[in-house]
């Protein structure tokens, strides 16, 4: 715990002998102190298999069951490849305090006790390796435990399908499991939505991740007015269900 | 009227009940509750003239309308958000920088003419009057207000210029010998010279 701390709104400090090992998006390291080696991992539960001998504290993913198991084979690698829900990830281990930060984007802290968090990789920043993280389409992103495994089948294929061409968003999404610390990327900085059952709706374009038991299905009204370009602005929408926390950035730029 | 309100810095929280607020089209990015977007560049209390000068005059602006109850979220671009309060009063403001305003006020557009076009600020301002609440959007950091008197004129930048509330009137100087020593290559050569009893809101950024 407190492995994690903020410099400044955008800097990230990461001490390495609380985080065990950290796992950080490619190029975001501004600057190290101590006895610190990078390996080249990537993010959605390959990073066993890329990273060779690495294996921190909870790395378990070969063990990893349902889309976990398979983000890590071929199929896995060829989804992401398809879906653009691919992002290089180092993993910083040793022993020091490695500093990142990430084209001038505000960086929020979150702190995961068991609860699942759903995160696109190009929002990612860091966490520590004490998370699980796999690959999950959008729609079926329930966070229900193991990450769907397929469970919304051919139709929540297509759900996502169509969301992603919509709304320029991968139809993947990371998944993070277990405890540790999370540092979320946004435009402006994030403010946290709590989810109730009635549901709260978000721009696709400032959706950043979510934290909980929580549904996203993406909804459109796209009528004549959008198709003139008369609309208004809000045809696309994320509804969002459930039990959680959904962060929301105060911009409408995608990274 | 809409309850408008700035949560951290660059978020503007409404909380509604039934009634219409106006922002620029695209700018909600969440809300909890039950609400309805429609298009209102056109027409609407804006009235069919304003549309047509805003076609005119090239204007992208465009608002939407949102009606409903609950409480809904607007940002753009993760620009600081200043809510203005009017009372019964004026507010000219750049049209880029007006993000949301309370559904009872008036607005109306106004060519600015060939001094937008040669200072590169907008071909038009938009007229914002009677009483209410003005969201404005500033880019860099928080928006800066400046007061003017008839004692103290305020002179601005036209790309830092966001808004300016209450009786004031702006003229355009291009003041050679002031262009020549300070804008030498230096892109200071146009700039806008408040006069009246008001303020005059500027952003710390100047827009490209």
């Amino acid at each position: 715990m407190g492995a994690f701390e903020l410099v400044n709104s955008k800097v990230l400090k990461a001490d390495l002998a609380a985080a065990g090992s950290v796992l950080a998006r490619k190029g975001a390291m501004l600057y190290y102190t101590g006895d610190v080696g990078f390996v080249p991992a990537t993010a959605g539960g390959v990073q066993a298999m890329g990273a060779g001998g690495f294996g921190g504290p909870g790395q378990g993913m070969s063990s990893g069951s349902g889309m976990g198991g398979m983000a890590g084979g071929l199929m896995g690698a060829a989804l992401r490849g398809m879906s653009g829900e691919f992002q290089q990830m180092m993993a910083a281990q040793g022993h020091g305090v490695v500093h990142y930060g990430y084209a001038g984007l505000h960086v929020t802290l979150v702190q995961l006790n068991g609860e699942p968090m759903c995160v696109e990789a190009s929002r990612l920043l860091a966490h520590t390796a004490g998370l699980q993280s796999s690959v999950v389409s959008v729609t079926q992103a329930s966070g229900g435990g193991g990450g769907g495994g397929g469970g919304g089948g051919l139709r929540g294929l297509m759900r996502g399908a169509v969301a992603g061409v919509a709304t320029g968003q991968g139809m993947w999404t990371t998944q993070l499991t277990g405890a540790g610390e999370v540092a979320l990327l946004s435009h402006g900085g994030t403010f946290e939505l709590p989810v109730t059952p009635n549901g709260v709706v978000v721009d696709p374009q400032a959706y950043v991740a979510h934290r909980g038991n929580v549904q996203v299905q993406f909804s459109a009204s796209l009528g004549w007015r959008d198709a003139v370009g008369r609309g208004s602005g809000e045809a696309t929408q994320l509804q969002v269900t459930g039990q959680g926390v959904v962060y929301v950035q105060a911009s409408e730029e995608k990274l | 009227m809409g309850q408008l309100e700035v949560m951290g810095r660059r978020v503007l929280r409404a909380q509604l009940g039934g009634e219409t607020i106006r922002a620029i089209t695209g700018s909600m990015v969440a809300y909890e509750g039950r609400f309805d977007f429609r298009n209102a560049g056109f027409g609407g209390d804006d009235g069919v003239m304003a549309g047509l000068r805003r076609r005119a005059t090239g204007e992208a602006l465009s608002l939407m309308e949102c009606t409903g109850q609950g409480v809904i979220y607007f940002a753009v671009m993760a620009q600081d958000v200043t809510v203005v309060d009017m009372d019964n009063d004026t507010l000219q403001v750049e049209s880029r920088q007006l993000l949301a305003f309370s559904g009872n006020l008036r607005t109306d557009v106004r060519f600015t003419g060939l001094r937008g076009a040669s200072s590169g600020q907008g071909l038009f301002t938009t007229i914002v009057s009677g009483s209410g609440q003005v969201a404005l959007l500033s880019a860099g950091g928080p928006l800066i207000g400046l007061e003017v008197s008839p004692q103290y004129p305020v002179v601005v930048d036209p790309d830092a210029f966001v808004a300016a509330h209450g009786n004031v009137q702006s003229s355009f100087l291009t003041d050679v010998s002031w262009a020549n020593v300070v804008g030498e290559g230096g892109g200071e050569a146009f700039s806008l010279n408040w006069q009246g009893n008001g303020v005059v809101y500027i952003q710390p950024a100047e827009r490209v």
